[in-house]
């Protein structure tokens, strides 16, 4: 690790006029919507200060540290990791007003529902991040957590707020102990994921392999869509909305009425096919020993970020409060993007991911340089699953000493529970690796980014693809 | 060959010990268990769902493998059997060797073992029994517990902290092997059903998850039950007034609520569900001509005496009626426009006078003359508490485990095993140094922070001991001498 052969550029005078260009837009634009966030809430008569509005303060200060971490990568300006931090923190601030605000309204904390979850989840991961960044010195961390936080609050702004009364099996502090306790741990693992990534990026990962895991992660997110929901003559099928009740339009009991949006399906699948080119390209450069097919691999990514920008912005607009007609029962139906906000965070994942790869290609010698050591960042990536790991293990505690008061059982096989569990033994498995076989660096960052992997499906893959009695998130 | 036979144990022994089988196992555990929740399973899913979502081939199959009831497959139960042993036994293994290294941990500061030592440092001293009671001194104020250990003609000092972490990762074993247990316990002997009471009922038959009954030695009464919502009428509460009641006698009594079950002799009701049974009754007001009026709630079929002399019945109930030719007929089951037929019976007579009361046009009741007026009130609907049973004597040993498992991982990931080691040696130039030596089993980054610190106060203290060397002495007495063979 001494003898760097790169060099690090932080020391060099940043004031070069093009560095202080973006701080200055991307202050700008914060400025902007923020004063018309205010003129906005001004103009409907509101009270200022309350969640949705803070929430959004928090939305955009994340955004604008999100854009300050990309600004990093393509200029290398390190100036900008230190803003983005401020960002960051004035963003976590304006977050833990929303949640002590929703908290003071509800009179219980917010842990009822999906949005509440993510809520908490969101304000988790960006405490974490701060302490990560000021303690362990992981200065760029947040260019990670900031995009995931930024993918949290958007899919909250479409997932229905409104404050609801507890259902009955919902009252109990073990709720609160148990939901905290998940929180908390989902968060740690979020923060270990993006360790995991650094340590990788740090110990000479090489940057084609990230090149086919972001290109494997993108299609598989257009794959998914276009195979669950492309529809006959190039159309994309997405739920319907029912404006005046905020919620999903129902044709029985947990059947939900598609409307379908013409021609939008061609589009995601030619950005379906077009993820998949660097994927081909990379096998080939594997296949045939050829570095040349790299540069294709990414330009290709590169306008496949072009095209997922078209396709999130058609999305966007076609989908927002239009009617289209169904094919299951005549008729035009509204539909809105607060009913398909999956489809809508796996499109901003799939851009983020690809930025994220393109600042990595680019500024891959700065990155490395602002992080500290191969082994501090595999060792805090151990740290943050040990915090993770007892609260986990008490998550699951908790979750089931609640059931045995509520359902009458401790453990029934929920899907909810066994992916619970899942997560705690894939997690057990990286800790016995490491501690008895010493397992370090890649295979261990291997692990730990695996475990988010289920930690993701377990939250939020569960809650919407399998059922079961955890109805609730 | 008679060595093979005899050494299958030993060999499922040696398998089961390794760690690598032990991963292999819990990754198999992990497989199975996410199979299980994406094909759909039989105890939670209708046969009707079931045959919608797979072919009868295709479910022919995942019966046969019983992919549709994993978790009580014999062969999710055996690998869960397989993962308890491989637990067992790898502690087996290691145990040994943890514990001797527990029981008599290393003391001595040999050459050999101090070259060996990562965290270490030299100071320079002046003399050997000066230097070693600065260190004493400061690790005492530092309140680490310090031993003085004679090993042939020289003296060292040895402290530790927390010896028992390295033992913790048992701890975390056990209390697994005790939940499964729990596990085991509930599996064999507990069950659990359910018990579907209406208001004023007693019931001591309740009905298990596999559709059998069971008879309890004791019954449930249920007094009162009932739902509270919140203003947008959504369901707030549901409560119910539930006694035990034995050879007549009322035991136990306890107004229930979904999280707050009635637990008698190891059972436990919860309050599951709540609904109403239908309409049971119907609220009316009879006025006898010239009398006073007086209310009455008829129930289908039950006659109601008025006077000595007149008994009124409910005959007929109708949700939503409709009239044609005269007649009235059933349109459907939802109680939107419900119709009554009240029987006035006079004692001594075969007749009885026939009234109807059709509520959303008339109140009161209209048919042939019978000397009561009838006026409706309101219907009276009926309610059942449904209770939830289980007995799981098992979970106290599941609690316990939890228990133990916290309070295991906090010692296991939080409590650090630090040792230090100091001697008087020569250096390598032949000067007289203390040697100061530390290890930690984890987190050896903040030990060895830790470690600086002490350093710099041995040297801090050797510093004022050499500016006032007299209270070298004094201390020495509290020292404890512990000799080592």
């Amino acid at each position: 690790m001494a003898t760097r052969a790169r060099v690090v550029r932080m020391e060099t005078p940043v004031a070069t006029p093009s560095g202080n260009a973006l701080l200055v837009l991307v202050g700008l634009g914060v400025a902007f919507l923020l004063i018309t966030a205010l003129l906005g809430a001004a103009k409907s008569g509101g009270p200022l200060f309350n969640e949705s509005n803070l929430l959004y303060v928090a939305l955009i200060f994340y955004a604008g540290a999100g854009a300050l971490y990309m600004g990093f990568g393509v200029t290398g300006v390190a100036k900008y990791v230190k803003f983005a931090s401020v960002a960051t923190a004035i963003g976590f601030t304006a977050n833990t007003l929303a949640v002590a605000h929703r908290w003071y309204q509800a009179g219980r904390p917010p842990f009822a529902s999906i949005y509440e979850m993510l809520l908490s989840f969101v304000w988790t991961v960006a405490a974490l991040t701060l302490i990560t960044e000021k303690k362990f010195g992981v200065k760029i961390i947040g260019s990670i957590t900031m995009p995931l936080a930024v993918v949290c609050v958007i899919l909250m702004q479409l997932l229905p707020s409104e404050v609801r009364p507890l259902v009955p099996a919902l009252q109990s502090t073990w709720l609160h102990v148990h939901v905290t306790l998940a929180m908390l741990s989902y968060a740690a693992c979020a923060v270990s994921f993006a360790l995991a990534m650094m340590f990788l990026i740090k110990d000479h990962f090489p940057t084609e392999t990230f090149l086919a895991l972001t290109s494997a992660l993108v299609s598989a997110i257009y794959i998914a869509v276009v195979a669950t929901r492309f529809e006959k003559w190039g159309g994309l099928s997405v739920t319907a909305w029912d404006a005046k009740e905020k919620s999903d339009v129902f044709l029985g009991r947990g059947v939900r009425l598609f409307v379908t949006v013409p021609d939008l399906g061609w589009l995601f699948v030619m950005a379906a096919v077009a993820s998949l080119i660097p994927l081909l390209f990379y096998f080939l450069a594997r296949a045939q020993k050829n570095d040349a097919y790299y540069g294709l691999a990414n330009k290709s990514i590169f306008i496949g970020v072009l095209l997922q920008v078209v396709v999130l912005a058609a999305f966007v607009l076609r989908v927002r409060d239009a009617s289209y007609a169904s094919p299951y029962q005549e008729g035009l139906y509204p539909t809105s993007l607060a009913a398909s906000p999956f489809i809508l965070g796996g499109l901003v994942t799939g851009v983020f991911a690809s930025l994220l790869y393109m600042m990595l290609l680019w500024r891959r010698s700065d990155l490395e340089a602002l992080l500290p050591s191969a082994e501090t960042l595999d060792r805090v990536t151990y740290k943050t699953i040990c915090i993770a790991f007892p609260l986990l293990t008490g998550m699951i505690a908790a979750g089931a000493y609640w059931a045995n008061r509520t359902w009458g059982s401790y453990w029934s096989w929920d899907p909810k529970e066994t992916w619970a569990a899942i997560t705690w033994l894939v997690y057990a498995g990286y800790l016995h690796m490491r501690v008895t076989r010493g397992w370090r660096g890649r295979r261990a960052a291997y692990f730990a980014i695996l475990g988010f992997g289920v930690v993701i499906f377990t939250f939020l893959g569960v809650t919407y693809l399998l059922p079961g009695l955890h109805a609730y998130a | 060959m008679v060595s093979d036979i005899v050494s299958i144990p030993k060999r499922f022994f040696k398998t089961l010990s390794n760690l690598r089988t032990g991963i292999v196992l819990l990754l198999l555990v992990v497989i199975a268990s996410a199979l299980g929740t994406f094909i759909l399973q039989r105890p939670v899913t209708d046969t009707d769902k079931l045959q919608a979502a797979y072919s009868p081939a295709t479910l022919r199959w995942l019966d046969r493998l019983s992919l549709t009831d994993v978790f009580h497959a014999w062969w999710f139960l055996t690998l869960l059997g397989l993962l308890s042993l491989s637990i067992i036994f790898v502690s087996i293994e290691r145990f040994p060797n943890a514990w001797r290294s527990y029981a008599r941990p290393y003391r001595k500061t040999d050459a050999h073992f101090r070259s060996g030592l990562q965290t270490k440092a030299e100071l320079p001293i002046k003399n050997a029994n000066d230097g070693l009671n600065a260190a004493d001194r400061v690790l005492q104020k530092l309140h680490w517990p310090v031993e003085r250990i004679i090993d042939g003609n020289q003296t060292s000092l040895y402290s530790e902290r927390h010896r028992f972490s390295v033992m913790a990762v048992y701890v975390i074993h056990a209390s697994l092997l005790l939940i499964f247990a729990g596990g085991i316990v509930d599996g064999l002997l507990g069950y659990s059903g359910y018990l579907m009471l209406r208001k004023g009922q007693t019931g001591n038959v309740i009905e298990l998850r596999n559709g059998q009954k069971k008879v309890l030695p004791f019954a449930i009464k249920c007094y009162e039950a009932g739902q509270e919502n919140y203003a947008d009428g959504s369901p707030k509460k549901w409560w119910s007034k539930l006694a035990v009641v034995q050879d007549g006698k009322e035991i136990k009594a306890k107004e229930i609520v979904v999280n707050d079950p009635l637990v008698y002799r190891g059972l436990r009701f919860y309050q599951a569900s709540y609904g109403p049974t239908g309409v049971e009754g119907v609220r009316v007001v009879a006025t006898p001509t010239g009398g006073t009026a007086r209310e009455v709630t008829l129930r289908l079929n039950e006659p109601v005496e008025l006077d000595p002399s007149t008994t009124v019945t409910l005959a007929e109930f109708i949700p939503d009626f409709f009239i044609r030719d005269n007649q009235v007929f059933k349109r459907s089951d939802d109680v939107v426009n419900p119709a009554f037929r009240l029987q006035i019976k006079k004692a001594g007579s075969d007749q009885a006078a026939t009234q109807w009361i059709f509520p959303a046009y008339n109140p009161v009741g209209q048919g042939q003359d019978a000397d009561y007026r009838f006026e409706y009130r309101d219907l009276q609907m009926g309610y059942f508490t449904g209770l939830e049973v289980s007995h799981e004597p098992g979970q106290w040993l599941v609690w316990a485990g939890c228990v133990l498992m916290g309070v295991g991982l906090f010692v296991a990931f939080y409590m650090v095993h630090m040792r230090l080691w100091a001697v008087v040696v020569p250096d390598a130039r032949g000067k007289l140094v203390l040697w100061v030596g530390g290890q930690a089993n984890k987190n050896k980054d903040r030990f060895e922070q830790k470690f600086e610190e002490v350093v710099e106060s041995i040297q801090q203290e050797l510093d004022r001991a050499s500016v006032a060397p007299r209270s070298a002495h004094k201390e020495e007495a509290e020292l404890t001498l512990v000799a080592v063979k």
